[in-house]
């Protein structure tokens, strides 16, 4: 057997069903010593470490979910997952992207609509964890910016600023769990909408009028500073341009501007 | 590829600078904040740098801990024994590390984690094969150009064997770093699992491995799993280091010499005071085979 053909074998047997390794394919086992401990014995110890430390690594990422469903139900999603989506780098710091849609349609957790939401929202909050470090734009960076100038500039936001919108209200839910489920919860009262980023070194979540969320999803789609207040002028008149802008400056939700 | 006939671009060797101290403690996150607000009797730390990928907010307690202590940076995502070429995009996150954060010693394993586009995130085992070995020798070389300079390669713990073999893990290990110019990084946990698993002598392994291209040595704890009337060993990370591996080891730098001398804790993990003391009883078997001073290459005895 090639190393590339024991490799894909190899590949394909741990992200197979885990009774595929009681019956390994007959070229992989025959390719292998087994000795006093039987094939399958050797087989799943790697099974093992390989599901068992992303399973692991999930449990940690998804803290919320985990209040949420308890241990058992997130590493069994998990695991669901991960063999079908197994990581493509060896750089783990983002691996789980996608759960949010895979929860969707995880039938066990049909009846928790709210689930796939609160997952892309830990993922948002680990995105920002990891995110490069930038310095914020400051009132004095654009006040170099000729007033009639200033329409045309792209305001890039901070490499960690991620916005999430949802019919429920996610960070009431994140209280919730924060406070180990006391208190009231009531999933009927509307979404919200965020931003989620790291000023410093802790991730942080900030509620953003509906107005706000238009103009920070336009800013971050590239859109001139320009182009993007005069289309939110149209559908919010009441938008008050100045107030938002002393808002995210002081907040540090820009990187740069171009 | 011919083992011997051209000269490796590369050619690992100990830092001229000495470490002070040689037994260092790998660095995780339960500790981040403890080993910045204490002063350890550690000589250096490792961390794996794919955890550091990106930038984000562990960088800030890495580069503090780093104005503390030496480092070492050892990988675990290179998946250098793949057919496949090893990974530029993580080439390049990693010698960004490396440019920042100037390790002593780069290192990762003679293991594969890749097939196709799947990363298995686990050390997984080679056939010790002709094939097997030119592959391998060429992702080292690679990753060498790339960086610069010589990296560390690690023997892993595996659990499967194979009937193909063409060479004893020992004797494939000191074949690539005459290939590359890699050192080797000796992990005598390891050995010791294999031995176990595969029914080998760990002290002939130790034996086997030419002196000169072991630039550090590992030292972890292992589990014992029950399969029908055996047991195998699984490298977990989890516990004390057994008495038969700190015997490996007295063995291993009586045979070889002294070299930077890591304790690995990676699951369960306990506080940090055990990781200090296991560190140690390292320091404690150096210094009495500190009577062996001509074997003592890399530091002087105290």
């Amino acid at each position: 057997m090639r190393l590339n053909e024991f490799q894909i074998a190899f590949k394909d047997l741990m992200l197979d069903h885990p009774n595929a390794l009681n019956a390994p394919p007959s070229n992989l086992a025959e390719f292998c010593e087994s000795g006093d401990i039987d094939l399958p014995t050797r087989l799943k110890v790697y099974r093992n470490n390989i599901v068992g430390s992303l399973t692991d690594l999930m449990v940690a990422t998804f803290p919320l979910i985990k209040n949420l469903v308890g241990q058992e139900f997130l590493e069994g999603m998990a695991r669901s997952f991960i063999l079908a989506h197994p990581p493509q780098s060896g750089c783990l710091n983002l691996y789980g992207e996608g759960f949010g849609d895979f929860i969707e349609h995880f039938s066990p957790a049909a009846s928790l609509p709210y689930l796939p939401d609160m997952a892309r929202y830990e993922l948002a909050m680990n995105a920002a964890y990891y995110a490069r470090d930038c310095q914020p734009l400051l009132t004095n960076d654009l006040a170099a910016i000729a007033p009639d100038d200033l329409g045309d500039i792209v305001l890039k936001l901070r490499a960690s600023a991620h916005l999430k919108q949802s019919r429920f209200l996610l960070t009431a839910i994140k209280a919730f769990c924060d406070n180990n489920g006391e208190g009231q919860l009531d999933l009927d009262q509307g979404g919200e909408k965020l931003m989620v980023y790291r000023p410093k070194l802790e991730v942080k979540s900030v509620i953003l009028d509906e107005d706000e969320f238009a103009c920070l999803s336009l800013l971050n789609d590239r859109q001139t500073l320009g182009n993007a207040v005069e289309q939110i002028l149209i559908q919010y008149p009441a938008f008050d341009f100045q107030a938002f802008l002393q808002k995210h400056l002081a907040l540090g939700t820009f990187q740069a501007f171009e | 590829m011919n083992d011997l006939a051209v000269k490796p671009a590369y050619s690992f060797a100990p830092p001229d600078d000495l470490l002070i101290d040689p037994v260092g403690i790998g660095l995780r996150y339960p500790h981040y904040q403890d080993v910045l607000d204490s002063d350890l009797n550690i000589g250096w730390i490792e961390v794996h740098p794919e955890n550091y990928f990106g930038g984000g907010a562990p960088r800030h307690f890495l580069s503090k801990a780093r104005n503390k202590y030496e480092l070492s940076l050892h990988a675990v995502g290179l998946s250098l024994g793949s057919d496949q070429a090893v990974s530029e995009a993580h080439l390049a996150q990693f010698k960004e590390l490396i440019d920042i954060y100037k390790p002593f010693n780069v290192s990762d394993h003679a293991s594969w984690s890749v097939s196709g586009n799947a990363h298995l995130n686990d050390l997984l085992p080679l056939p010790y094969t002709q094939e097997s070995l030119d592959k391998l020798a060429r992702n080292v070389e690679r990753t060498q150009n790339y960086f610069g300079r010589a990296i560390l390669v690690e023997n892993p713990s595996t659990y499967l064997a194979f009937k193909g073999n063409d060479m004893h893990e020992d004797v494939f290990m000191n074949r690539l770093a005459a290939m590359t110019g890699c050192g080797i990084l000796l992990d005598l946990n390891n050995i010791y699992v294999q031995a176990h698993n595969h029914g080998f002598d760990a002290w002939r392994y130790i034996d086997t491995i030419e002196s000169r291209y072991v630039g550090e040595m590992h030292l972890a704890g292992h589990v014992e799993q029950y399969a029908g009337d055996h047991t195998i060993l699984v490298d977990t990370h989890s516990r004390p280091i057994k008495g038969d591996v700190w015997d490996l080891y007295a063995h291993a730098i009586a045979k070889i010499g002294v070299v930077p001398t890591l304790i690995e804790w990676d699951n369960d993990i306990p506080d940090l005071d055990v990781l200090v003391a296991e560190a140690d009883k390292a320091r404690a078997i150096i210094a009495a085979q500190s009577g062996n001073k001509e074997k003592g290459r890399h530091y002087a005895a105290e």
